[in-house]
Order: C-alpha cells, then structure tokens, then sequence
C-alpha cells in the first residue's frame, strides 16, 4: 500500500527549487495556452519543446516517461478512437464500419483534441512529480488560502490509498465466504451491499474520532498560525509567473484578432 | 449577509472531517463498480451524503474537489467535470434542505432532479472540450444520434438525459440508506441534522404518491426528450 496518493519523486534540481505557485501557474498557464491557441500544431510542440525538456530539468524523465506512456498515452488514445469513429464532421470519408464513417476531418479533430488533453495532462504531471502537496499548501496557506482547504486536500490524499487498501480486504474477504462478484448483473448488483456498507460504516465511525482530535489541536482557532518551513520565492519565481501570465493573454487576443 | 451565513452553517469542524472522507468514498465506490462491471457510475455517492447532512455549499465543494483531485491523481479525463460535480453537490443540498430527503419516495424525486441537473451541466462541456463524444461508453448513443442527423446540442443533451436518471436516482437512495444506518446521535454532529430525519406517516398513501411522482416525472422526461428529438 502506498502511503499517500502522490507522484512526488525527491530530486534535487532546478524545478523542484521553484516556487511550488510558480509551477501550478506553469501547468495552468501552458493548458490554457494548449486549449486557446489557434494554431494546429501548438499543443504538440509544448509537449515536445516545453513539456518533455523541463522533465530532463527537474531530473524526472523517467519517472515522466512511465508516466506517459501508463496513464496519458491510454487515455489519450482512447479518446482518439472514440473521436476519430463518431465525430461527425467532413466529407474526405477514408473508411466506414457500419454506421461509423472516419473523414479526414474528424481524423485531424480528434488528433488536435487528443493532444491537447496530452498536454494537459502532462503539465500537470510534471507539477505533481516535482512539488510535494504539503509544500503547496503551506505555500497557499501562507498567501490567504484557508487552512481548511489545505487540511482537506492533504488528508484526501491521506485516505484515498487507506480506503482502497480497505475495500481490497472486504472485497477478498467477501469473496472468500463465496460472494459472486462475477455471474449475472443482479447478483452483481446485490454484492454491492455486503461490499459497501462496511467500507462506508467503518469510514464514517472514523469521523467522528478525527473530529474531536483535530478540534482538540486548535483546528478552528483564529490565530495565525507559524509554519515551521520557509518556503522561498524568489524574484525570478515573480517574474515567470507574470510573463505566463501575459503569455496567455497574448494567446486569447491573438485567438480574437484571428477569429 | 444571509447568503454569507448560509454558507457558514455548512462548515464546522466535523463537515472539514467529513469531505476527505467523503472523496475517498466516491472515488473507491466508484472502483468497486467498475470491477463489479455494473453499468453505473455511482461515484457521487459521497458528494451526495455531504449535501444531504451538511448543506448544499458543503456539497458542492466536496463535489469540485472530489473531481480534480480524482482528475489529477488518478484518472485525467475526471479533470474537466468538476464544474457537473459541482452543482450534483450543490442541487442535492437544496434538495435536502427543502425537505426532500426524508423518505425514500422523496429520494427518488432528489435524485431526478440532481439527474436533470448533471445532464444540463455536462453537456456544454462535452461539447466544448470534447466535441460531443467523450471518453465514456454511452457515446455510443451519442454517435447515434448524431448520425441520423441530429444537431450536437441536443444529441449530447439526450444522450446524458438518458444515462444520468438511472445513475443519480441509485446513488441518491444509497446515500438515504447509508444515512438511515447511521446513529442519530451521530448525525447530530453535522451542521444539518434535521435535513435527514426520517418521516413517519401512512404508508400506503406513500407508495401512491409515489408511483404517481415517477410517473408524472417520466412522462415529463419523454415530453421533454421528445421535444429536443423532433426539432
């Protein structure tokens, strides 16, 4: 079991040094400009000449390879199929399967779209595999961000892969007093019960407990709070997220003006 | 200031609690279904429970946050339906807050209505991200529809009316039946106890009233289905 659902891969490097806002606005940033460009080829090349390099710099190549090709490239594909077979558009027909007509045209739309999902993604793997969630949220604390938000994020992540472990253990041991999770949809639908409840139940007694621990702890003071790292930002961090930011504004008046 | 204090009944401490708690139950609810390869998704379940006991502003956070977290960190086609997370949230705290959580009968009403609302709130992004046909099965229907020539608007629109009931009207009467195993004790910690406190009455009125509802309720979903189709 994996302790909590993160990406983070401790590197020492340029982009793990970043300001972890700096790197949330570079993903953001570099997704809107993949979605508002108008031009065909602009999502490929951020994934060629931004996307993959700034893997090399924040040393995560491979771990952004495995990446890629494990989750995005699947997904992606498989919205590419799904496009390229029942996106209606065009009449340069190549080939047709019964009612399903693959045109030119829907070929190119779904390839523009699957990369710009590719993109976006991407991003944002690259933010998650370089910059450690309690970093970003002490950060946003620090700027004005709730503490409760911060709370809810960190421990979403906490529990996620404690209550996957857990229903993997009621699922087998269900299974093993011969619950049918395999036969017809009725039975399937009615394993559903001995499945959930005590997954849910168990979860829900924990509420409770964690409330009065945490309220225990200062959880709704008022008072600021002090953190006991520092996280830097520099004036480079500033500088980029201001030229991202005038970037995509570029981007959106250059769409208008073409448009 | 009305509004400010609608919202800040929703959070308390055990609600901060309740959210992660929550997200993880939709998110590992909606693994077991696809491994029990039920043609539902059921991943609202949790957002629903938050909406139901807390409020609609503590639904509908539970609901965005559910999504991006899932988008970010396991799934990437979750990503863009956080704003559809959003307003099931939000609805079925309404919904929960005019009373209708109080009775199963009650429940199926709540879930058609969220079901109304996914359907209106996916569709223009379906459209605008994906073009109409998105990454899941029921695009089928939607290629479908849009080969015998109908327009992209209400060919996506059709198609999530048709799949969003069944599911939302399920995941609306689980959350009552988890509800109704907790203690009453229990619930009482949460900002919105009375929300969910079961109501007594004939029964046998109650399944009328019932039939009724799901009928009219039917006939007006054909009504409207009709309507879209023929234009």
């Amino acid at each position: 079991m994996r302790e909590r659902l993160s990406f983070y891969v401790k590197r020492e490097s340029f982009l793990h040094n970043l300001n972890p806002l700096t790197k949330l606005v570079l993903a953001l940033g570099l997704t809107l400009i993949g979605f508002l460009s108008p031009w065909y080829w602009t999502p490929l090349a951020i994934i060629f000449f931004i996307i993959a390099p700034l893997s090399f710099v924040g040393k995560v190549q491979r771990d952004f390879l495995n990446a890629a090709f494990r989750l995005i490239l699947p997904a992606t594909g498989f919205l590419f199929i799904m496009q390229a077979l029942f996106q209606p558009v065009g009449k340069t027909e190549l080939f047709s399967i019964w009612f399903l007509h693959v045109t030119r045209e829907s070929l190119a739309y779904a390839f523009e779209n699957a990369t710009r999902i590719f993109a976006m993604v991407s991003s944002f793997t690259i933010f998650l595999l370089t910059t450690h969630p309690s970093e970003l949220m002490s950060d946003l604390t620090h700027r004005g961000l709730p503490s409760q938000f911060a709370y809810v994020i960190i421990s979403t992540i906490q529990i996620i892969p404690q209550m996957q472990a857990k229903a993997q253990t009621i699922i087998a041991a269900q299974r093993s007093r011969g619950l049918d999770t395999e036969s017809s949809l009725f039975k399937r639908a009615g394993a559903l019960v001995p499945l959930v409840s005590p997954l849910v139940f168990g979860s829900l007694v924990e509420v409770e407990e964690r409330a009065i621990a945490i309220e225990a702890r200062g959880f709704t003071s008022r008072h600021t709070k002090t953190s006991l790292r520092e996280i830097p930002d520099s004036s480079f961090d500033k500088a980029l997220r201001w030229i991202l930011l005038l970037l995509v504004v570029a981007i959106i008046a250059v769409k208008i003006w073409l448009s | 200031m009305k509004l400010v204090d609608s919202i800040k009944k929703d959070f308390n401490t055990v609600t901060w609690v309740l959210i992660p708690v929550a997200i993880a139950i939709n998110v590992v609810m909606g693994e077991i279904v696809v491994l029990l390869k039920l043609p539902i998704y059921l991943d609202s379940i949790g957002t629903v429970l938050v909406a139901a006991v807390c409020g609609p502003w503590a639904g509908a956070l539970t609901g965005a946050l559910s999504n991006t977290i899932w988008g970010l960190l396991i799934d990437p086609n979750a990503l863009p339906w956080w704003p559809v997370a959003l307003f099931i949230g939000f609805v079925a705290g309404w919904c929960a807050k005019f009373g209708l959580f109080k009775n199963w009968w009650k429940v199926v009403i709540t879930g058609f209505l969220v079901a109304l609302t996914a359907a209106i709130a996916s569709t223009p992004i379906a459209v605008y991200i994906y073009g109409g046909i998105t990454a899941s099965g029921s695009s089928f229907i939607t290629a479908y529809l849009l080969q015998t020539g109908q327009g992209l608007i209400p060919a996506v629109f059709s198609t999530n009316f048709l799949v969003e009931p069944v599911d939302k009207i399920s995941t609306s009467l689980l959350a009552f039946a988890i509800i109704q195993g907790l203690s009453t004790r229990f619930l009482a910690r949460f900002p919105r106890p009375e929300n969910v406190e079961i109501e007594q009455g004939a029964t046998r009125n109650q399944l009328f009233y019932a039939i009724g509802i799901v009928v009219v309720l039917v006939l007006i979903a054909a009504f409207i289905l009709t309507r879209i189709l023929t234009q």
